[in-house]
């Protein structure tokens, strides 16, 4: 009898933490309300609109407030899902485009969405009247008119089938605006957070915080999950990184060096989720060809000459994450350049001795025998910018360059790349959506905003041109190759390296995965915490 | 003969410098003050390693090396590498260069100048004294870094500006020091001989009162060059000094050192310890120069 | 003692007009183009000439200097200091948000390194030439030369390196969380606070020594009082007046010390605000904060004048 009490007994307590650790963990993957996530944000947003600015500090905070027309589907990149699209058709000819849009949407202030206000926020983005910047408005030089002809129906009319049109419209960064407030004044959105999204802009005390609170009216019933998102300010990068070992925040969402998630990981083990997304970003140099001698293509091959490419993704790559050698096009698509076309180029040839002396043959002959001095416009964020800005200015000097590197804050050199008021000026580029030529590669046709440099090389655009249109993945792939080979021959653009991202996050964080891109997923509408 | 002149003149103040026996002075003060003598030691040592910064680095100062990168202290390289594979001995030195010629070049204009609007000051008396003393008064109502601060706001970020921006700051506060100084001096009966016999303005100013403020002038700007590195370090650091990659000491504190300071505790380590030896030896020697030359000061510097 | 009192405030008057006075005139008349340094373009690039039109009329540029100033002047007195360029928002307002955290850490650095700074002082001076005495003097002449943005970067590196620890990131008022605002400016106020204990730690020593070579402090040893006696009510009596004239004008080197501590630490105060302003290019957030910090500056020293002239009864009202 007392052994049969003691086996039921210990039967029963067998039992009982059985079914309480069945119960945790099935409890992990119940989402949890509640819980707000605290984020480690680079710096501050030069202003709200997102429509006019070019920066990851205005995509990763004010993705929460508001829905585009159609995204990235948040589990399943590259798929593309309605946002506020319930479902769409495309003509045969691919030319007209109808949305319809789902009902009963309500923005934070209570009115309804209509196709007006999807209409606004598209004519602001692909037509900005004067004054108003939109610095991705090429992305969409294929949209001919927008209509809404009904309250929940949207009409794209283009001017040819464009292949990349639906991915370039889920680009994350076309936020939908009411048109209420973007009559009463354009720029209302540089200062104001109001939109249909799953969260409102809360607080935003400069240079500390960005807070955001729940939309308990969110039209996407059940969610969000959490409570609230802050984003503090923290423009150290050393700094963040410890506020994520000390777990005074969650998540980073841009990225970190090597070397930091090393120490990370080192620290916290499997507390932190470490993920290697894609290759977003690629950091190069824009020459502004107005200025002296730069107009000149043997002062720019020559200055392309001089980077020994593999060694800079050695050196640089453990530090900053820049450590992939391609063309302008991003590794890893149809459209890249294979390695041994790459190498033919100049400045991409293995044969470090023979670059330099080219490099210095062509300076010469361009009348700079002893070299010159010139100024490299950079932007006072230590990664990858600052080292990759060092980098570049030591290997300059080998052939006689002498650059200045001056370092300008975010704002400023944002102001700079507009105004065109630089001599040489490190330049990020890259794509958000995902990759597609459309999206890449008309930073370097010559009405582009983008193109810093403000150059023009017809051959350039005339390839442009005829890859938009091509609908044969083959001959457009050639054309895209094309392109490129011939920006890096005239260097037009000196290109640099591919930045490979790392983006590291709380193990508390569920129901989210990192995408290529650090723009990509910044909703945070289906993401929940679990409990401490 | 020398001995009979001496005693002819009228009592000298205690603050002229000795001019005759500088060398005998420079004994004296090296075997009765061995604090002093070791700060002057760590100065002239920094002053050497700047000046010929081009002989002793061991390394290229701006070259990267790839395979270098963040390599400990060994025999080849003595403080390390960083994160780019430069020599951080090498950057040192050259950090020693950029450190001492800002701290000087800053700290002798603002003392000079300083200086000279205090003789002046004292000299010309009266309302013009008085417009210069509250002029005074009024600089030295902002705290140094935050005047220099607000002088790089307004100029810019290049060398010059900042040797401008650091000194400014410093002219009052010599002005303030060398004025009374000067004004006990032209108390001096000697100096109302002068007067009697015509010499002019300046003649006077020259001969009578400089002399006379040469030790508290060489104890300001001792006192001002331990300050003046500190400030250039400050705004280095605070990204408003010199930029990448010129190797300023406290430009070197705010780039990679903390970020790789598990990985490389070098880097946090030498950069600040280099800035401290400089301003620790500036202080050690200031502190014992104004000892030697006048201890009544001891409370206003 | 009133009459006297009085009249340093009036005299404060002059003083702080030519204080804004300055500032005004280094920030409009130095750089030329007020409108032009902050919109940038010095490289030559493609100025909005629209935006440079209404940055002046923004900015108030258009009319005459004095007329600019005594505006400005106004406006300060009513403590209305403008809007700010970078957040759009009025100057007070964003100051108010960062000015109670700033004010704690220079007044706790102030208070705690006085506590502890004039006691150690006052015991190496009495055990002179002791161990104790040397290792006083070894450290204040450390703490001296050592930058307070090191010794911020090295405690920070410590903490998260060897606890896993780094400090809140949000500040929250002492009177409501007093754990909270413990944790998070703990750290800074030791970081800016250490080198004004080794200023005022010297500065008591070497007083107190002096002090205690006079006669009167001998003439009381030899009647034969208790040593703590003599020494804490004659000598540090007369020993604290120099003392507190450093400790007025070390305040300026811990408002300095104040500006590089919050960038170190990623504290949301005044100082943090002033240099993300220079970054900006905001100059009327500039103007006042170097005001206010000025001004700030021009008080303490009144009071540690007043406070001088209170305790030392050898001076005259003048």
């Amino acid at each position: 009898m007392r052994g049969f009490k003691k086996s039921m007994l210990l039967l029963s307590v067998v039992m009982l933490t059985g079914l309480s650790t069945m119960s945790s963990t099935l409890a992990e993957d119940k989402p949890h309300y509640g819980g707000v996530l605290r984020v480690a944000l680079a710096g501050d947003p030069p202003s709200l609109d997102m429509h006019q600015e070019q920066t990851f500090m205005v995509t990763i905070p004010m993705s929460t407030v508001y829905n585009t027309l159609v995204m990235f589907d948040q589990h399943h990149y590259p798929k593309i899902i309605g946002d506020l699209a319930q479902s769409w058709t495309v003509s045969d000819d691919g030319m007209t485009w109808t949305f319809t849009l789902h009902q009963g949407v309500k923005f934070h202030d209570g009115s309804e969405l209509t196709s007006a206000d999807v209409k606004a926020s598209w004519d602001k983005i692909v037509f900005p009247p004067e004054g108003v910047v939109s610095t991705r408005k090429s992305l969409y030089q294929m949209v001919k008119s927008i209509e809404a002809p009904e309250r929940s129906t949207v009409i794209f009319r283009l001017h040819y089938p464009a292949a990349s049109f639906l991915s370039l419209l889920a680009h994350p960064a076309n936020f939908i605006y009411a048109k209420k407030y973007l009559d009463q004044d354009i720029n209302w959105y540089k200062t104001h957070a109001m939109g249909t999204g799953p969260f409102k802009l809360q607080e935003y005390v400069r240079g500390a915080v960005l807070e955001f609170k729940r939309n308990p009216d969110y039209w996407k019933k059940g969610f969000p999950y959490l409570d609230g998102a802050k984003y503090f300010i923290i423009p150290d990068t050393g700094a963040r990184a410890k506020s994520i070992r000390a777990d005074r925040t969650d998540v980073e969402f841009r990225g970190f060096a090597p070397a930091e998630v090393e120490a990370i990981t080192a620290q916290m083990g499997d507390k932190v989720t470490v993920a290697h997304p894609g290759q977003p970003a690629h950091w190069g140099i824009a020459v502004n060809v107005d200025k002296k001698p730069f107009d000149d293509a043997r002062v720019r091959q020559a200055l392309s000459l001089a980077l020994d490419r593999y060694e800079m993704a050695k050196t640089l790559g453990p530090l900053t994450g820049l450590d992939t050698i391609a063309g302008p096009m991003p590794p890893g698509t149809p459209w890249t350049l294979r390695p041994e076309e790459l190498q033919a180029l100049p400045g991409f040839g293995k044969d470090r001795e023979a670059n330099l002396r080219e490099a210095k043959r062509l300076l010469a002959e361009a009348g700079y025998p002893n070299g010159f001095q010139t100024v490299l416009t950079n932007r006072a964020v230590k990664l990858p910018y600052i080292d990759f800005g060092v980098y570049v200015v030591s290997a300059w000097k080998k052939i006689g360059v002498e650059a200045e590197h001056k370092l300008e804050e975010s704002a400023t050199w944002s102001k700079s790349r507009l105004t065109r008021d630089f001599e040489l000026l490190v330049d990020p580029f890259g794509f958000a959506a995902e990759g597609d030529p459309d999206e890449v590669m008309v930073k370097f046709t010559s009405s582009s905003p983008s193109n810093w440099g403000r150059f023009k090389d017809p051959v350039v655009d005339q390839l442009f041109e005829r890859q938009k249109v091509e609908r044969d993945t083959q001959q457009r792939a050639q054309l895209v190759q094309d392109m490129q080979k011939r920006i890096i021959e005239r260097a037009w653009e000196i290109i640099g390296l591919w930045w490979t991202r790392v983006e590291v996050r709380s193990e508390r964080i569920h129901n989210y995965e990192p995408q290529p891109s650090h723009w990509l997923n910044r909703r945070l509408e289906d993401v929940w915490l679990s409990a401490r | 003969m020398a001995i009979a002149t001496r005693q002819a003149r009228p009592v000298e103040s205690p603050q002229t410098l000795p001019r005759h026996n500088l060398w005998e002075a420079m004994c004296k003060f090296v075997r009765t003050k061995p604090l002093g003598t070791a700060g002057a030691a760590i100065i002239v040592l920094m002053a050497l390693a700047a000046v010929c910064a081009d002989l002793i680095a061991p390394y290229d100062v701006y070259e990267i090396n790839q395979q270098l990168q963040f390599a400990p202290p060994s025999l080849a390289h003595w403080l390390g590498t960083d994160e780019f594979g430069r020599d951080v001995l090498t950057r040192l030195i050259y950090g020693a260069r950029i450190a001492l010629f800002i701290g000087f070049a800053s700290s002798f204009l603002g003392t000079t100048t300083g200086a000279a609007l205090g003789v002046l000051s004292a000299y010309l008396g009266g309302k013009t004294d008085l417009w210069l003393q509250r002029l005074m008064d009024i600089l030295l109502a902002f705290p140094l870094l935050v005047l220099a601060l607000a002088i790089v706001t307004v100029l810019g970020r290049s060398i010059p500006n900042l040797i401008v921006a650091i000194a400014i700051p410093i002219i009052p506060r010599t002005a303030r020091i060398v004025r009374s100084s000067a004004l006990a001096a032209k108390e001096n009966v000697y100096v109302e001989a002068a007067r009697a016999l015509g010499s002019s303005h300046l003649r006077m100013m020259v001969r009578h009162l400089v002399p006379n403020v040469m030790a508290p002038f060489l104890i300001v700007l001792t006192a001002q060059l331990g300050s003046a590195i500190l400030t250039e370090a400050s705004l280095s650091f605070l990204g408003l000094g010199t930029a990448e990659p010129t190797p300023s000491w406290g430009l070197m504190l705010s780039g990679g050192a903390p970020m790789y300071a598990e990985k490389a505790p070098w880097l946090a380590i030498f950069p600040g310890l280099a800035i401290s030896l400089a301003v620790f030896g500036f202080n050690l020697f200031g502190d014992s120069l104004r000892d030697a030359l006048d201890p009544k000061l001891r409370h206003r510097t | 003692m009133w009459q006297y009192i009085v009249k340093r405030l009036l005299l404060m008057l002059p003083t702080l007009i030519g204080v804004a006075l300055a500032i005004f005139l280094l920030m409009h008349v130095v750089p030329g183009d007020i409108a032009l340094l902050i919109l940038g373009g010095d490289q030559g690039g493609e100025l909005n000439p629209q935006e440079l039109v209404k940055l002046r009329a923004q900015l108030g540029l258009n009319q005459p200097l004095y007329v600019q100033f005594l505006v400005w002047l106004w406006g300060v007195v009513h403590l209305n200091f403008g809007t700010s360029l970078w957040t759009g928002a009025p100057i007070m307002e964003e100051i108010m948000i960062r000015l109670p955290l700033s004010l704690e850490v220079a007044i706790a650095a102030t208070i705690i390194s006085t506590l502890i700074a004039i006691p150690l002082g006052t015991v190496a001076a009495v055990r002179q030439d002791t161990w104790v005495d040397y290792v006083v003097r070894v450290v204040s002449i450390g703490g001296l030369a050592i930058p307070s943005f090191w010794a911020g970067i090295l405690i920070i590196l410590f903490l998260v390196i060897y606890f896993e620890w780094a400090p809140p990131l949000e500040f929250v008022s002492l009177f409501r969380h007093p754990w909270e605002n413990f944790a998070q400016l703990v750290w800074p106020i030791v970081s800016v606070g250490y080198r004004y204990a080794a200023v005022t730690t010297r500065m008591t020593r070497s007083t107190v020594l002096e002090v205690m070579r006079e006669d009167y402090v001998r003439t009381a040893w030899a009647k034969g009082l208790r040593e703590r006696a003599v020494v804490v009510k004659h000598a540090l009596k007369n020993a604290i007046l120099p003392v507190i004239t450093i400790i007025g004008t070390e305040f300026a080197f811990l408002i300095g010390g104040l500006v590089v501590t919050e960038t170190v630490f990623t504290l949301n105060g005044l100082g943090r605000f002033m240099v993300d302003a220079i970054a900006h290019r905001d100059i009327p957030v500039v103007q006042t904060l170097v005001l206010l910090i000025a001004c700030i500056f021009v008080l303490v020293n009144l009071i540690v004048d007043l406070l001088y002239a209170w305790l030392d009864p050898r001076i005259s009202y003048r």
